[in-house]
């Protein structure tokens, strides 16, 4: 009998198939498609001549940097809204005119203040990433069982021991669940400034291989980021379950 | 005693050595042959010896090159002459410095508005109702497709324009997605052999001009601060330009590695020629179409668009 894992891969293994006659058998011409062996070629090329990993350590050096940033920022921010309703509410109007603008609307301003690199990368990401960590932190203190927070005071805690002892690690799991969001995020934006603006990493490589007519070479660097993507997350879910087990699952339904 | 001299002996050798240490410069160009020049200028050793230490960093896109010259990650950039005075128009402190490429008969020929198979085009008024692709609204090739437009009496806003960028020509002109793409070599060569269409005109011959296509640009500040830089950069320019116009196969291999293009893709391309000598009527044209093209909104200062 086959196993679980063999028959999800029968599907797209018979799509690449298709895929490979197709474009071989209609002598397909074009600039943006390319049989799938050429861009296994074009893949392990690019792996390696080192090409690909360093790309690949440029983006993922400014993804995370800005998922860190965006982490201290969004917890603090929403630790202290969740807390201090007061607060909440005056900042509301603040939060909800800056919230919806597009990180890569910022790309124009961010080139000229901060010049091409990572700089320029991190602060985009970390303006992207730092919404859903605040929303999810602030939702997640506001979640705590009320009980916690009365114990927390019959016990007189100070302020700063409520947040180490009772809130952080009551809220943690959905906390955690907000950053695995927001690692997705951090990614698609980092290729998402390369491709537009600067001149480093992954996306960049993606604009080169395009200019430069090379299909299954553009198409080998997207497959690579959706390996990425795909063992970015598989990484955190295995984190999110092996740190908090069936807490993990709190998280999941919010 | 003998410790302070070998102290100041050692202070000595730092300052002798960071003296003769090469001034660093980056220049920002496209992945197109114009900056040719700069980048002979590195693969023969130009730069090094007149004391420059000089990189190339390679932009997607031409309309970017002004933002990354006032941010400084860039001191010296190849912006188109469109995206240039566009720029400066909007009050960036842009100033020429050197020429790179200019429009000549070659490069002219290489410039065609290409029809896809099924549209016919026999005449300038043909162009009217039908969908354009052009690299870029307001970009080089577009400009001059409007000119010879209004050169030949035909309103460019009966014209429907849209981008297209220059790898995805192929599959948007096989698709029917556009009636026609402005494009250039080598686009046009593999659009020919694939079938694709034919070539409606080669617009830029029939205006037959020899102004500037990309020149090196730098912000005023940093330039007026650097005139011994400036001074080199101009040297090792004019030494690059005519290695470059001299032998098309170092040309070749240079834009090659620069804009990681393929050697063969590279050769089948003739380059553009490389002037480094700029004059500020050879602008003036390009403000006059682009004036007439309602594409600048100030009256610009020729006397001050080129450092002297």
């Amino acid at each position: 009998m086959m196993p679980e894992r063999a028959k999800a891969l029968a599907l797209p293994i018979a799509l690449l198939l298709v895929a490979e006659i197709w474009t071989r058998a209609l002598h397909v011409q074009s600039d943006s498609l390319a049989p799938p062996s050429a861009v296994a070629a074009a893949l392990i090329e690019a792996l390696s001549d080192g090409s690909m990993l360093v790309a690949t350590r440029d983006t993922l050096a400014s993804a995370f940097a800005g998922l860190l940033a965006s982490s201290a920022i969004g917890l603090a921010l929403g630790i202290t809204l969740g807390m201090f309703q007061i607060i909440d509410r005056l900042m509301e109007v603040t939060i909800e005119t800056i919230r919806p603008i597009p990180s890569i609307a910022l790309l124009p301003i961010a080139l000229i203040a901060l010049g091409f690199g990572y700089r320029m990368e991190i602060a985009i990401v970390t303006f992207a990433c730092v919404w859903p960590i605040l929303i999810l932190s602030r939702a997640a203190v506001r979640g705590i069982e009320p009980r916690l927070l009365e114990v927390s005071r019959a016990l007189r805690l100070s302020l700063g021991d409520q947040v180490r002892k009772i809130i952080i690690p009551a809220s943690l799991p959905r906390i955690f669940v907000a950053f695995r969001l927001s690692a997705g995020i951090a990614l698609i934006v980092a290729v998402s400034v390369e491709i537009a603006i600067n001149p480093i990493g992954l996306g960049a490589a993606i604009m080169t291989a395009q200019q430069a007519l090379r299909p299954d070479l553009m198409l080998a660097y997207l497959l690579w980021i959706g390996v990425i993507g795909y063992a970015l997350n598989r990484g955190l879910v295995i984190a999110q379950q092996r740190l908090f087990g069936r807490a993990a699952l709190v998280g999941e339904a919010s | 005693m003998n410790r302070c001299l070998a102290g100041l002996a050692a202070i000595a050798v730092v300052l002798l050595s960071g003296g003769a240490q090469a001034q660093k410069i980056q220049i920002g160009c496209t992945p197109t042959s114009d900056c040719v020049s700069a980048m002979a200028a590195i693969d023969e050793g130009i730069f090094k010896k007149h004391g420059l230490d000089a990189e190339m960093v390679l932009i997607g896109i031409n309309s970017n090159i002004p933002a990354a010259i006032l941010s400084n990650s860039i001191q010296i950039g190849g912006p188109t002459s469109t995206v240039f005075l566009q720029a400066v128009d909007g009050g960036l402190d842009l100033v020429a410095i050197a020429g790179a490429s200019k429009m000549s008969p070659t490069s002219n020929a290489a410039i065609s508005a290409f029809v896809r198979k099924g549209v016919t085009i026999n005449e300038p008024k043909d162009f009217v109702g039908k969908k354009v692709g052009a690299p870029g609204l307001g970009a080089f090739l577009h400009v001059l497709f409007v000119k010879w437009l209004v050169e030949k009496g035909v309103d460019p806003k009966s014209v429907n324009f849209v981008e297209v960028t220059f790898p995805t020509m192929t599959d948007i002109i096989k698709s029917g997605g556009v009636d026609v793409v402005l494009t250039s070599e080598p686009t046009v060569t593999r659009m020919l052999d694939a079938g694709l269409g034919t070539v409606a005109t080669r617009y830029a011959a029939d205006l037959g001009r020899t102004e500037p296509i990309i020149f090196y640009a730098a912000s005023r500040d940093w330039a007026e601060k650097n005139p011994e830089i400036i001074k080199k950069f101009r040297l090792a320019i004019a030494e690059g330009a005519a290695v470059v116009n001299a032998d098309r196969e170092k040309a070749s291999v240079s834009i090659s590695k620069f804009a990681k293009q393929p050697i063969e893709l590279v050769r089948a391309t003739t380059p553009n020629q490389s002037d480094p000598v700029l004059k500020s009527e050879q602008l003036a044209w390009w403000i006059d179409i682009m004036s007439s093209q309602k594409m600048l909104q100030s009256k610009l200062d020729l006397d001050k668009l080129i450092l002297k």
